[in-house]
């Protein structure tokens, strides 16, 4: 993804070596997202780039059924996800979730990365869903 | 020093104008004049918002249009927020004596537009890298978002989501211009085509062209113009440490309104009165679910219980809070809550024909620009 904000950048190159990566602030060890010039908790510079494995819980979904863009018309209906993670609290993931119906989501369900299309550089990260949280 | 508005003009709701966006903007800013009695020369102040008509229709246009001197212009916020806190810009400089009468004015072309509402978003840098790829890129995605994690917390059903479109509806087919007049039950409600699940076409707000404007002044000047003055008892600009691009997804309780409580408190307070005394609220309705938080948020009711304020207490014109009398965005016209302030003004000079409240001496009028929020409390002239 071609980005002209540089801070963007390190997110991208690693996804690609198939880890997934947020801004982490070393002086108040909070993350943040999206990434910001300076860390927007403390104002340090120079936060780093900290990898957690693809575990995480969906905090919220949406089916879109609408084409917002031409380019995802034959896309639909696909699943948009916002994921938490237990390795970076405090913020949340865009991404879209594969392999499921809306009607078998729950928000609190566990979901993990799948790294195959971005490895293989055919497209954007995608999660998959676990069984149902026990909630 | 009192502010009045004095005049109010807008251009037919549609979907689609043959007129361009500046000649929308010239048939709003001259019907506001004619409304007033004024001409362009008497205008020495113009705001508009920051961000979309410096693109569209600037501010020196429409001076050179009209023939505007001016000793004072602004831009505030953009869109909604704008509208609702442009009062509050003009009640300082009028109060300062840096101009005699102000215009306001904000349109957009929308429904034109090859990208619609949804082009606005990609002027965010991070949505655009981390979204957009994702196919999440237009605003019903996001309240779909929100609307499902406000029905996993407090239980609301798509009935609850059900019972503000029909409300905004209802105030529409009292409205001749507004843009959509079909009866909507619960049933024709749930048959209509889901956009981003839970919210479907009648929980999205309409897509317009058109431009609206309204004419502001000394409260002693206005009484002396054409129209029945009516009074800015309060109004207020407030945001938070968010951006475009992250209060979408990142913000703790992410059906939190950032900048209305602080916008609504102070504009309560400007005007020396509380939430209890206002008779009517125009609210910016973008979706059905933006109407419940902003109840919460202004505080007409606690968090969680929209959806029971809604039922029990009503939002309809014979309820106890009436909302969008003119059908809102939802079922009016989407201009971005420019018309909110026009049908308040309507509603305040008893000139809102079938949809006239039996008691409408203060309303309020809230404007959202995510993440800001503008406040206007908007009182009749009962001297």
């Amino acid at each position: 993804m071609k980005s002209t904000e540089p801070e963007f950048a390190g997110h991208f190159e690693q996804l690609a070596q198939g880890r997934l990566c947020f801004p982490y602030c070393a002086a108040c060890q909070r993350f943040h997202w999206y990434p910001m010039p300076l860390c927007p908790h403390c104002r340090a510079d120079g936060w780093q780039w900290r990898g957690i494995n693809g575990s995480g819980t969906l905090y919220s979904w949406t089916e879109i059924h609408h084409a917002f863009d031409a380019r995802y018309t034959g896309a639909l209906p696909y699943i948009v996800a916002l994921i938490e993670f237990p390795q970076a609290p405090g913020i949340r993931l865009v991404a879209n979730l594969v392999g499921t119906s809306s009607m078998g989501l729950a928000i609190g369900q566990a979901v993990s990365a799948d790294f195959s299309q971005v490895l293989a550089g055919s497209g954007p990260l995608v999660f998959r869903a676990h069984a149902v949280a026990a909630s | 020093m009192d502010i009045a508005i004095a005049g109010i003009g807008h251009t037919p709701p549609v979907r689609r104008s043959p007129k361009n966006i500046r000649h929308l903007a010239i048939e709003a800013i001259q019907a506001a004049l004619d409304d007033a009695g004024l001409e362009g020369h008497d205008i020495d102040g113009v705001i508009t918002d920051g961000v979309i008509m410096p693109h569209t229709v600037p501010r020196e246009f429409i001076a050179a249009q009209f023939g505007m001197t001016r000793s004072f212009d602004g831009g505030v916020s953009f869109g909604g927020a704008g509208v609702a806190a442009a009062p509050e810009l003009a009640k300082l400089a009028i109060g300062a004596r840096k101009a005699r009468t102000v215009l306001f004015y904000f349109g957009v072309d929308w429904g034109s537009r090859a990208s619609g509402p949804y082009g606005f978003h990609d002027m965010y840098p991070a949505k655009m890298a981390f979204e957009k790829p994702y196919g999440f890129n237009a605003q019903p995605s996001y309240f779909a978002l929100w609307a499902r994690r406000y029905m996993h917390e407090y239980g609301m059903t798509d009935a609850d989501l059900a019972v503000v479109a029909i409300s905004h509806r209802e105030h529409a087919l009292r409205n001749p211009l507004a843009q959509a007049r079909t009866p909507m039950t619960l049933a024709s409600y749930r048959a209509a085509r889901m956009i981003a699940e839970p919210l479907r076409v009648p929980d999205c707000c309409l897509i317009s062209d058109g431009v609206g404007a309204f004419i502001m002044t000394s409260l002693e000047r206005a009484r002396d113009l054409r129209q029945p003055a009516v009074k800015v008892l309060g109004s207020s600009f407030a945001s938070e440490a968010w951006s475009g691009d992250d209060i979408f997804t990142q913000q703790a309780e992410i059906f939190r309104v950032t900048g209305a409580q602080a916008a609504c408190r102070s504009a309560l307070a400007e005007a020396g009165i509380t939430l209890a005394d206002i008779d009517f609220a125009e609210l910016y309705d973008c979706f059905t679910i933006s109407v419940l938080m902003q109840l919460e948020d202004l505080g007409f009711c606690a968090r969680g219980e929209s959806p029971d304020f809604v039922r029990e207490r009503g939002i309809g014109v014979d309820g106890a809070l009436p909302v969008n009398t003119h059908g809102g965005l939802l079922s009016h016209s989407y201009l971005l809550g420019v018309e909110h302030m026009i049908e308040a003004v309507r509603q305040l000079r008893g000139a809102a024909g079938a949809a006239q409240l039996a008691k409408a001496d203060i309303g309020l009028v809230g404007g959202w620009s995510i993440p800001d929020y503008g406040v206007c409390v908007l009182g009749r002239d009962a001297r």
